[in-house]
């Protein structure tokens, strides 16, 4: 049943235009980016490297598939997410403000049925969005630009020769998919508490806005705080470009979101099968 | 003795201190039309919900086919199509796709050709590539009937069903609820406001008020309970009311026109009537006794208020 239930959901979902304006997002902007990039992109590595050259000297082609591919991960990061709550946000509280909950919940399925058949479809949903995010980037960067070594400047200067970098982006997808999981975690949350679909879409982008700038401050107030945001979290992809990669940062990120991905489904799961369907 | 298809049993739904369904208990029995009358805010719809597991009771029971609704829930709804309230569908779908995905997850035939058929039940076989958003509030009703019988349940609960339906709709549903009951042998629970709907096609039926049964019983019996109205005709209707006043009938006088006299009586007291009417000299152009569920629907809930 739940497979049916999956289906039927994923049939709703692909059949709204909103779900696909994540989708037309990504087609539009990767490919202007990579393009911009393929055109004057030694401008922007000449500046990026520009207070190295003193005590480096560069060689080789920094503008490369990989290279793009990372700056559009690093600057899409953050709003990726703001696309998949238009999905996630109103996948429970759509069927209370269209008053579809009376027509599926009188169907023979459980309730549980039915929240883990969304959450599955919000998730594939979410799947699907980090991977043509990951086919864009790497697949235009790559065709236009070639492959080559990235040259990464963070706590310390890191340089991916271009056979180590495939493995390394791999997992970095793999965690953008538990980040934007994550997201999508707290939108069904907020989605199964009201009856406007509007509702959960605006306050898990709050939620997420909140989270980042006190994040970004710098107080020592917010040292106490910062590690319970999820968003914190989420940024931990960069360390699979240290090398050598820092596990001993991704462990403890991966356990965060991992607990506010079940965390948000339990609660979901016992407030949907709660809840009088008045609408 | 039919068996039971629902027995419900004290059932109790309280939103704070407001009691909106409070000690309702009622059984219908397999083949019944059973009409479920109630003014606004009776209690009607938050049973039906109960009934259909969108709410939970605050306390009683619901059995239906035998089995207890919180325990059985899944095989219970599998075996039973509903309307409740508004009929609300997916409006980006067209209506063939959402008979296709409700059918689905109630495990009916969701071929083509069974889908055609259902929409050819109800009259929109011509717009079943259409989306809902399109349809007017009557299409969407008789939609709402088409994915209830979707899966060929044994009992078909009906919020409501006539609602935004024009007089051929009407009449449409109301041979397709009696075609239901005596060739396919449904049970049929039906909600309504519309009096003479149920009268026509009900052979139960339990009025509620605030919550609770006043009368429940066979749809004849009620309809032969209590005075009827019967209108007076005649051309001297000031004589009439004159003689009906001085007479110990005095109080059962419902109202007047300049060619009409209404009372309510019962039965038996019509003949006695027309005798004192013709004995004081006025001319009787007819009587016309009539007993609705109308009249009774509104004497009972306004005797309950």
């Amino acid at each position: 049943m739940i497979l049916t239930a999956y289906r039927v959901e994923m049939s709703k979902i692909f059949s709204k235009w909103r779900t696909f304006i994540g989708f037309l997002a990504l087609a539009v902007l990767i490919p202007i980016v990579v393009v911009g990039m393929s055109m004057q992109g030694e401008q922007f590595f000449k500046f990026a490297t520009a207070g190295l050259k003193d005590n480096f000297e560069f060689s080789g082609h920094l503008l490369n598939g990989y290279a793009v591919a990372y700056i559009i991960f690093s600057s899409l990061y953050l709003h990726v997410p703001f696309l998949i709550t238009l999905v996630a946000g109103e996948v429970l509280a759509g069927e209370a403000t269209a008053g579809t909950y009376r027509l599926l919940l009188t169907r023979p399925l459980s309730r549980a049925t039915m929240v883990n058949a969304k959450y599955l479809s919000t998730l594939t949903y979410t799947f699907l969005l980090v991977l043509t995010m990951a086919i864009l980037s790497l697949g235009l960067g790559i065709g236009f630009l070639g492959t080559g070594e990235v040259f990464i400047i963070r706590q310390q200067i890191t340089i991916l020769q271009a056979d180590d970098l495939l493995w390394r982006f791999a997992y970095a997808y793999g965690w953008a998919f538990l980040a934007m999981a994550t997201v999508s975690s707290v939108a069904f949350l907020c989605s199964s508490l009201v009856e406007n679909a509007i509702g959960p879409i605006m306050t898990t982008m709050s939620i997420i806005i909140v989270m980042t700038i006190i994040s970004a401050i710098d107080v020592p107030l917010f040292d106490y705080v910062r590690p319970l945001f999820f968003t914190n979290h989420m940024n931990s992809w960069k360390f699979f470009f240290d090398d050598p990669v820092r596990w001993d940062r991704i462990v403890p990120s991966f356990i965060a979101l991992m607990t506010h991905i079940v965390g948000c489904y339990v609660a979901a799961h016992v407030i949907i099968r709660r809840k009088d369907i008045l609408t | 003795m039919s068996q039971p298809v629902i027995e419900i049993r004290e059932l109790r739904k309280s939103y704070g201190d407001f009691k909106a369904v409070n000690g309702l208990s009622l059984t219908v029995n397999q083949g019944d039309v059973y009409g479920f009358l109630g003014p606004n805010g009776a209690g009607k719809s938050t049973t039906i919900r109960m009934l259909m597991s969108l709410i939970a009771p605050s306390s009683g029971s619901i059995k239906v086919f035998g089995m207890d609704l919180q325990t059985h829930r899944t095989e219970i709804l599998g075996r039973i199509g509903a309307i409740v309230e508004r009929p609300d569908f997916y409006n980006y779908l067209t209506a063939r796709r959402n008979l296709e995905l409700l059918g689905r997850l109630s495990g009916a035939d969701i071929s083509r050709s069974a889908t055609t058929r259902i929409l050819g039940m109800v009259g929109l076989d011509a717009r079943a590539e259409s989306k809902v958003k399109t349809f007017s509030h009557g299409m969407k009703q008789r939609l709402g009937i088409a994915q209830a019988l979707l899966h060929s349940p044994d009992l078909i609960v009906l919020d409501e069903p006539t609602t935004g339906l024009d007089p051929h709709g009407m009449v449409d549903m109301r041979d397709l609820i009696l075609e239901l009951a005596a060739d396919h042998k449904k049970t049929i629970f039906l909600s309504s406001h519309i009096l003479p709907e149920v009268e026509l096609t009900a052979n139960r039926m339990v009025i509620i008020n605030r919550g609770q049964a006043i009368i429940e019983g066979a749809v004849q019996d009620l309809l032969n309970a209590g005075r009827l109205k019967v209108t007076i005709e005649t051309p001297d209707a000031a004589k009439a009311l004159d003689v009906v006043k001085a007479s110990p009938l005095a109080d059962h006088i419902h109202s007047h026109t300049d060619n009409a006299l209404i009372l309510m009586l019962e039965q038996s007291e019509i003949p006695h009537v027309a005798s004192m009417l013709a004995s004081a000299g006025v001319a009787l152009r007819g009587i016309v006794p009539v007993r609705s569920l109308e009249e009774y629907f509104i004497s009972l809930t306004r005797e309950a208020a």
